[in-house]
C-alpha cells in the first residue's frame, strides 16, 4: 500500500470538491422553491433524457444493423462453411472407398474427386476456423478437424501406395482411414456445423427481439414531454409551446420510424429464416443422410459379406430421407420459390431411384454377382448405376441449398435495407428534440425576466 | 512544494508496483502436447477372454477326419440327395473367406479379385462339384466369425487358416488336414526379441478369436494382448509402432514379411496348426467329399502347384500332410 501524506496546502481543494454535491443539491432545492426555477429544472431533466434517449436508441439501432450484417458476412456463410466441411470429407472418404473397389490404380476422375474434396474441405475448415469467436466447444472441434485431416489423407496415401504394389496392406490401411473419419472428422464436422447453425439461430434471434429499453425509453421520453406541456399550460395559460410541440413531434416520428422500420426487418428477418436457413438446414440434413448412405452402401461391398452392420444402418438411414415426413418432403414445404421446389421433387426422385439401385445391388450381392453389384455401386459411366444417382442427388440437393441461401440472403438484405438511415435519424431526432425543448422552456424562461 | 514531492514519490512507487506485477508471460495460442495415433476399427486391447465352454473339451486327435467313401462322382452330377447336390442345383458354392491376408485369402489391389492358398482350395471344391472352379460365392468371414457362419448354416465350407482343434470339433466338422503351420514371432527388424517370454508387459497384436491370441493371453510373461479383426491390421499396428510384436502362424507372418522387409520373422514355431476345412456338423457327406478332393489334389500336383505359387518363397515345408481318418 502506498500511502500520500495529506499535506495542508491541498486540503480545502479537496473539501471544496467533496462538498460539490452537496452544494449542488441545496441549489436545486433552492431553485425548485420559485417557478422559474422549477421551470429551468424541467428543461435540464428534458434535454438530459432526450440526449440519453437519443444514444440509447442510436446504439442500439446500430447494434441491430451490425447484428443483421453480421448475419449476411459471418453467421451464414461460416454454418455454410461447416456444412461444406461434412460433406468434403463424407464424399472423400466415399470416393476412397470406390476407388479401391475400382481396383487397380485409382481412375482419374476419382482421384480428382478426392482431391478436390480434401482441398475444399480444408479450405473451408480455415474459413470456419477463423470464426470460432472464443465458442471453445467450436474451438474444440475446429482443433480436431485441423488435427486429423492430415492425419486421414497420410493415411489414404499409404493405403494407395500398398494398392498399387498389389497388397493387402492396402486395404487394412484404408480401413483404418475410413475409421478415423467415421470415428473423428465426421462426428467433428457435424458438431461444429450444429454449433454454428446454433450461433446462426441465436444471432437470429437477437435480430428479431425489439430493443425494448430504447422504446421504454423514447416512451417515457415521450410521456415527460406531454406532461411538460400540460405543467406549462397550467402555469401560463397557453394552449401551446412550440418548442415543446416540436420536441414531442420528433419523438413521435422517431417512435413511428423505429417501431415501423423494425417491424419490417425483423419480419423479413423471420422469413429469411424460416425459406433460407430454416430450409438450408433441413436440406443439409438430408444431405448428410444421404452421404453416409452412401458410405453405408460402399463399405458393404467392401466388407463382402461381412457388413451386415453398415446395410441394417443403411436401411435406417433410408427411412429419413424417402417416404412421407421425410426430410426432403419436410425441406419441399417449406421452399418458397418454384425452383427450390422442383429441385427438391427431382431430389426425391433421385432418392427413389437410388433405392431401387440399391435393392438391385443387394440382390446381386446377396446372390453371389459381387463383381455386378460393384459394377452397378460405383461405375459412374453407367446411367442406371447408384453412383450416378448419387451424383445427381447430391448435385439437385446442393443447388436447392444455393436457392435457399439466395432466399436468406436476399431477405436479410432486406431487413439491412428497411433500417437505413435509422441510426442517424434517431440521433438527429432526439437532437431537434432536445433542441425545441431548450427553445421551448427558453422562451418561458425569458417571460420571467 | 512538498505536495508535489509527495506526489511525485507516489507516481514512481506506483510504477514500481505495477511494473512488477505485470510479469510479461509469452501467449501460445495452441498447446499441443500428445496426440492419438489412428488404430484399426474394433481394436481391443487386453480383451476379457472369450466366453469358452467351462468344462474342457474332451482329448481327441484334431487331425483325424472323415475318410472319403469312394471315388469323386462325376463333375456337375453330384449323387441326388447329397449335400453337394443341394449346392449344384443352387449353382454356387458359398465359401466363408478372408480377403486381408496376404498369401492365403486376400483381395488383389488390381483386380479386385480373391486369391491366395486357400483361395485355390475353394476353386477346386467348386471345379470338383459343378467342373467350373468360378462357381462361387465367396463370403468374408472375421476369424471370430467362422464357428457362427457354420453353424448357421449361411456357407458351405470355411477355409480361412482354420485351425482344427478338439473344442471346435464339437461344434463343426474338419476336413483332413491340409496344411500344418505353426506360431511363431514377427518383430520390426531392429527388434533384439526373440520369443514371447522377452516381450514381457509389450504389447503383441493377434486376431480376434484366433487360436493365436489365446496363446498370447496365457503365456506366463504376462503380455499385453491386442486383438483385432484382420491379420493385416497387426501388420499396419506393427508399421506404426502400435504394438511391439505379431504373433501367430508362420504362414500368415510370411505374408506379413512378403509386404515389408522392415519385419522379420524370429524364434522357433512353438505350436502346431494343422489347417482344415471347416463344415457344418450335419454334412458328413460334404467331409467326406471335400476329402476326397484335397487327395485328388495333393495326387496330381495342384496342391504343390499352389503351394509353390503363394508360399514357396516362405521357407515352409513343401511337402502335403499325410491325411489322417478317425477309422
Amino acid at each position: 500500500m502506498v500511502t500520500t501524506p495529506v499535506t495542508e496546502g491541498s486540503a480545502p481543494g479537496a473539501r471544496r470538491v467533496l462538498s460539490l454535491p452537496a452544494s449542488a443539491a441545496r441549489n436545486m432545492r433552492r431553485s425548485a422553491a420559485s417557478t422559474p426555477g422549477r421551470l429551468f429544472l424541467v428543461g435540464v431533466g428534458l434535454v438530459v433524457l432526450a440526449l440519453l434517449t437519443g444514444v440509447v436508441g442510436a446504439i442500439a439501432m446500430q447494434q441491430k444493423q451490425d447484428t443483421i450484417d453480421s448475419l449476411i458476412e459471418h453467421r451464414e456463410p461460416v454454418a455454410a462453411a461447416s456444412q461444406q466441411i461434412y460433406r468434403s470429407l463424407s464424399d472423400a472418404d466415399a470416393t476412397a472407398a470406390s476407388a479401391f473397389l475400382a481396383g487397380g490404380t485409382m481412375p482419374t476422375e476419382l482421384r480428382a474427386r478426392y482431391d478436390l474434396d480434401v482441398a475444399t474441405a480444408g479450405s473451408n475448415l480455415a474459413k470456419a476456423s477463423a470464426d470460432v469467436g472464443g465458442v471453445a466447444e467450436a474451438e474444440r472441434q475446429v482443433n480436431e478437424l485441423a488435427e486429423q485431416l492430415p492425419v486421414y489423407t497420410g493415411l489414404v496415401e499409404t493405403a494407395r501406395a500398398y494398392n498399387r504394389q498389389g497388397y493387402p496392406a492396402g486395404a487394412a490401411y484404408l480401413r483404418e482411414a475410413s475409421g478415423l473419419m467415421r470415428a473423428k472428422l465426421l462426428p467433428a464436422a457435424q458438431e461444429l456445423y450444429e454449433i454454428d447453425s446454433v450461433r446462426l439461430a441465436d444471432a437470429q434471434d437477437a435480430a428479431t427481439s425489439p430493443p425494448w429499453f430504447s422504446l421504454a425509453l423514447a416512451v417515457v421520453l415521450l410521456g415527460a414531454l406531454v406532461a411538460a406541456q400540460l405543467y406549462l399550460t397550467r402555469r401560463t395559460n397557453r394552449l401551446l409551446n412550440v418548442g415543446l410541440v416540436v420536441a414531442s413531434g420528433a419523438v413521435v416520428v422517431a417512435l413511428i420510424w423505429g417501431s415501423v422500420a423494425l417491424l419490417f426487418e425483423s419480419s423479413r428477418v423471420s422469413d429469411g429464416r424460416e425459406h433460407g436457413t430454416g430450409q438450408v438446414e433441413v436440406i443439409v440434413q438430408a444431405r448428410i443422410v444421404a452421404l453416409k448412405m452412401r458410405a453405408n452402401e460402399t463399405l458393404t461391398l467392401v466388407a463382402r459379406g461381412d457388413g451386415g452392420e453398415y446395410e441394417a444402418e443403411f436401411e435406417k438411414l433410408a427411412r429419413q430421407i424417402s417416404g412421407s415426413g421425410s426430410l426432403l418432403v419436410r425441406a419441399e414445404g417449406l421452399a418458397a420459390t418454384d425452383e427450390t421446389r422442383n429441385l427438391l421433387a427431382a431430389a426425391r426422385k433421385n432418392v427413389d431411384d437410388w433405392l431401387a439401385a440399391h435393392r438391385r445391388i443387394r440382390e446381386l450381392d446377396d446372390g453371389g454377382s459381387y463383381a455386378e453389384a460393384v459394377s452397378l455401386a460405383i461405375s459412374p459411366d453407367a446411367k442406371t448405376s447408384a453412383a450416378t444417382m448419387m451424383t445427381r442427388l447430391d448435385d439437385n440437393l446442393a443447388k436447392a441449398l444455393r436457392t435457399a441461401r439466395q432466399q436468406f440472403a436476399e431477405e436479410t438484405s432486406g431487413a439491412s435495407n428497411a433500417m437505413l438511415g435509422l441510426m442517424p435519424g434517431v440521433a438527429v431526432l432526439a437532437l431537434v428534440s432536445a433542441v425545441g425543448v431548450t427553445m421551448g422552456i427558453r422562451e418561458r424562461l425569458q417571460e420571467y425576466r | 512544494m512538498r505536495a508535489v514531492r509527495a506526489s511525485l514519490v507516489f507516481v514512481v512507487l506506483l510504477l514500481a508496483v505495477t511494473a512488477c506485477a505485470g510479469g510479461g508471460q509469452p501467449v501460445d495460442l495452441a498447446n499441443v502436447t500428445s496426440v492419438t495415433q489412428p488404430s484399426p476399427v474394433n481394436v481391443e486391447e487386453n480383451p476379457a477372454a472369450s466366453a469358452t465352454s467351462a468344462k474342457p473339451a474332451p482329448t481327441c486327435d484334431p487331425r483325424a477326419s472323415l475318410r472319403p467313401d469312394g471315388p469323386l462322382p462325376p463333375e456337375g452330377q453330384m449323387r441326388v440327395g447329397s449335400t453337394m447336390k443341394a449346392i449344384q442345383d443352387r449353382g454356387q458354392l458359398i465359401a466363408g473367406v478372408d480377403q486381408n491376408t496376404f498369401l492365403f485369402g486376400f483381395r488383389n489391389p488390381s483386380t479386385g479379385a480373391l486369391e491366395g492358398f486357400d483361395i485355390d482350395r475353394v476353386r477346386e471344391i467348386a471345379k470338383a462339384i459343378f467342373g467350373d472352379p468360378n462357381k462361387v460365392q465367396y463370403k468374408v468371414v472375421t476369424s471370430a466369425g467362422r464357428l457362427d457362419a457354420l453353424e448357421k448354416g449361411e456357407v458351405d465350407v470355411v477355409v480361412r487358416t482354420f485351425t482344427a482343434n478338439c473344442e471346435r470339433w464339437q461344434r463343426i466338422n474338419f476336413s483332413a488336414t491340409y496344411y500344418v503351420a505353426g506360431q511363431r514371432l514377427l518383430v520390426d527388424s531392429t527388434s533384439s526379441a526373440t520369443s514371447l517370454d522377452q516381450l514381457g508387459g509389450k504389447k503383441v497384436c493377434a486376431a480376434k478369436g484366433s487360436t493365436s491370441i489365446t496363446t498370447i493371453r496365457e503365456n506366463p510373461a504376462k503380455l499385453v494382448p491386442v486383438q483385432v479383426d484382420n491379420w493385416t491390421d497387426c501388420l499396419i499396428m506393427l508399421q506404426q509402432g502400435q504394438v511391439s510384436a505379431v504373433s501367430t502362424d508362420d504362414t500368415i507372418l510370411a505374408g506379413m514379411v512378403a509386404q515389408d522387409p522392415n519385419v522379420k520373422m524370429v524364434g522357433d514355431r512353438f505350436t502346431e496348426e494343422p489347417y482344415g476345412i471347416g463344415i457344418p456338423k450335419k454334412n458328413t457327406d460334404m467331409v467326406r467329399f471335400v476329402n476326397a478332393v484335397l487327395e485328388r489334389s495333393i495326387s496330381s500336383g495342384a496342391w504343390l502347384d499352389s503351394y509353390n505359387r503363394w508360399l514357396g518363397n516362405t521357407g515352409g515345408q513343401a511337402t502335403p500332410p499325410q491325411p489322417v481318418y478317425q477309422n
